[in-house]
């Protein structure tokens, strides 16, 4: 493991009845980079979040966590140690307030308690939702809820963030909010692994891009070099007939 | 370490319970004797469901049994005190009383790792043979008493109107009742057991200790509906299984909630009020009918309110604010 990756992944397989949903998959996610997943519908990208994040744990393989080894680790202890995750399906709060769901994230995050309050406006002015701050969550649009998801995330002062198709469903004003919020996270000190669909999103936010197919990873590098890959195009893009 | 995660609030609700508290306190020199009495299955009923409200309400497991914690805390006050002849009134009772609630706490602790596993429906069930299954033990084990019936030590010092004596006694105990569900409400605690009654597994993952919180609110929650338990035995004197492990305490602390509020510390007081006015005031006179009216009553508030009157404040509270800001733009 290099000293700037805060990520490393090596040799991690799952398979469920049978199906390899990951095979043989390694990786580094540079320290303070944003990170992009993608790879075709059952490619494994999400199951890859569920290994991150504790919920399974992979059959062989191992996973380090800022050179911890997480791989076993129950969602909490994940949590704990400073990976938060942002759902594509937002799972806000519904009875409470935008604040009041951020104040969860800060409350039981790593802020000291002294901080959260100062974490929880942070958090909301990150993703821009200061203005919307005593809203219930249940009045939000979908972008908005996709913001507070983030914000919630964001507020437990992940060194991690895994997003998990933050545009999806977006419009393109939408999409574009939101790049520039995972931008300032990043800028902010996080690190941030996207899995998502939106190829022009991806192509100007991420460092670097990894491409899985069918559980296996087929491609790494930056965006320009991805685009030109002509693996990546006939699997993921598709060919033209 | 911050008291309260929300500072401000949790104040105002204290000011507000301590006036209000301070007000009902002051009812009993104008009230009637009767009066008073219905006075005191108001303040039993509100104190009753805001004991519940702390895991019920705020955590969203809905208990159909806490009357499991009230006999329980009457048995346990009057067996000790049955044991002990001859202590001064007053000590009798407060340790009684201390007893109660440290042991209902330990049989809270005990259940509460293998039913607080289950969820929703489940758990409310489970409950509901709880109490069931401590009401059988003591009615059928002979040492227990509980066919049998036993007598609690008379506390009323003398010179005071024992039905006032019970009225300010219950009143100081709901009056801790809902300090506390103030406390838990507005601290991390609190927050945490809000996350789980919105998304159990979402809270689980950002991080909220869900099985230890739905723990300590179900103990909390078990302690304070004894000590309201043991008052009440108090007041009654003389005490059997089926005067203590009451049916209908087991569905009356939710109606409450229901009717004036789920979720809520307000909501289930209000309901109380309600309820205990509409059923001992209203139709007082109708014997025959009266519970049948009450069953129409619930059915059409449950049906025209489904959150409760606090449901129908909130909604208006949103709908003048989208007003407003409507008018804004």
């Amino acid at each position: 493991m290099s000293a700037q990756s805060i990520l490393s992944v090596r040799g991690v397989s799952r398979s469920f009845r049978g199906l390899k949903a990951v095979n043989e998959v390694s990786f580094e996610v540079p320290r303070g980079s944003i990170c992009s997943l993608i790879g075709p519908n059952g490619a494994g990208k999400s199951t890859f979040f569920n290994l991150v994040t504790g919920y399974f744990a992979p059959d062989s393989g191992t996973i380090t966590f800022e050179g911890r080894d997480i791989t076993g680790f129950s969602p909490v202890q994940v949590a704990h140690l400073g990976v938060a995750r942002a759902f594509q399906i937002a799972k806000p709060f519904p009875g409470m307030s935008v604040t009041e769901n951020v104040r969860i994230g800060a409350l039981f995050g790593r802020a000291g308690p002294r901080d959260v309050d100062a974490v929880t406006t942070q958090a909301l002015e990150l993703a821009g939702l200061a203005a919307l701050h005593d809203r219930e969550a249940r009045e939000l649009t979908v972008g908005q809820l996709r913001r507070l998801e983030v914000a919630r995330a964001l507020a437990a002062r992940p060194s991690l963030l895994l997003a998990d198709e933050p545009c999806a469903g977006l419009n393109p004003t939408e999409t574009a909010e939101m790049v520039t919020i995972l931008r300032r996270i990043r800028d902010a000190g996080a690190t941030i692994v996207l899995v998502e669909h939106d190829m022009p999103a991806v192509m100007q936010i991420s460092d670097t891009v990894l491409v899985l197919e069918a559980g296996s990873l087929i491609a790494q590098g930056k965006p320009e070099e991805i685009a030109r890959d002509p693996r990546v195009i006939a699997a993921y893009l598709g060919t033209d007939e | 370490m911050k008291l309260f995660v929300s500072g401000r609030p949790a104040w105002v609700s204290i000011g507000l319970t301590l006036a209000g508290t301070a007000l009902f306190a002051l009812l009993p020199l104008w009230l009637s004797p009767y009066g008073v009495r219905v006075g005191q299955l108001f303040v039993l009923a509100a104190g009753l469901a805001v004991a519940w409200t702390v895991l019920g309400g705020f955590s969203g497991y809905w208990s159909f049994g806490n009357a499991a914690f009230v006999g329980t805390g009457a048995f346990t006050a009057a067996l000790l005190q049955l044991a002990l002849p001859g202590w001064p009134a007053g000590s009798a009772f407060a340790l009684a009383l201390v007893v109660a609630m440290l042991f209902n706490g330990l049989l809270a602790l005990a259940i509460a790792w293998p039913i607080l596993r289950l969820r929703g429906i489940y758990f409310a069930i489970a409950m509901l043979g709880v109490s069931q299954v401590c009401f059988e033990l003591v009615s059928n084990i002979d040492a227990l008493r509980g066919a049998l019936g036993v007598n609690l030590i008379d506390i009323v010092p003398k010179g005071v109107r024992p039905e006032r004596f019970y009225y300010w006694a219950l009143l100081l105990a709901t009056l801790i009742v809902v300090l506390v569900a103030i406390m838990v409400r507005h601290s991390k605690l609190g927050y945490g057991l809000l996350a789980i009654r919105e998304d159990e597994d979402t809270a689980r993952m950002l991080g909220v200790p869900t099985t230890r919180y739905k723990m300590i609110a179900f103990v909390i929650s078990a302690m304070l509906t004894a000590m309201m338990g043991v008052i009440y035995a108090h007041n009654l004197g003389y005490i059997t299984a089926n005067s203590v492990y009451r049916g209908d305490f087991n569905l009356n602390v939710i109606v409450y909630s229901l009717l004036g509020g789920m979720g809520t510390i307000i909501g289930p007081i209000v309901g109380a009020g309600i309820m205990t006015y509409v059923t001992q005031v209203l139709l007082g006179d109708l014997l025959d009918t009266h519970m049948f009216i009450t069953g129409l009553l619930i059915a059409v508030l449950v049906l025209a309110a489904p959150n409760g009157l606090y449901g129908i404040y909130d909604n208006h509270r949103l709908r003048m604010r989208r007003r407003k800001q409507e008018a804004q733009r």
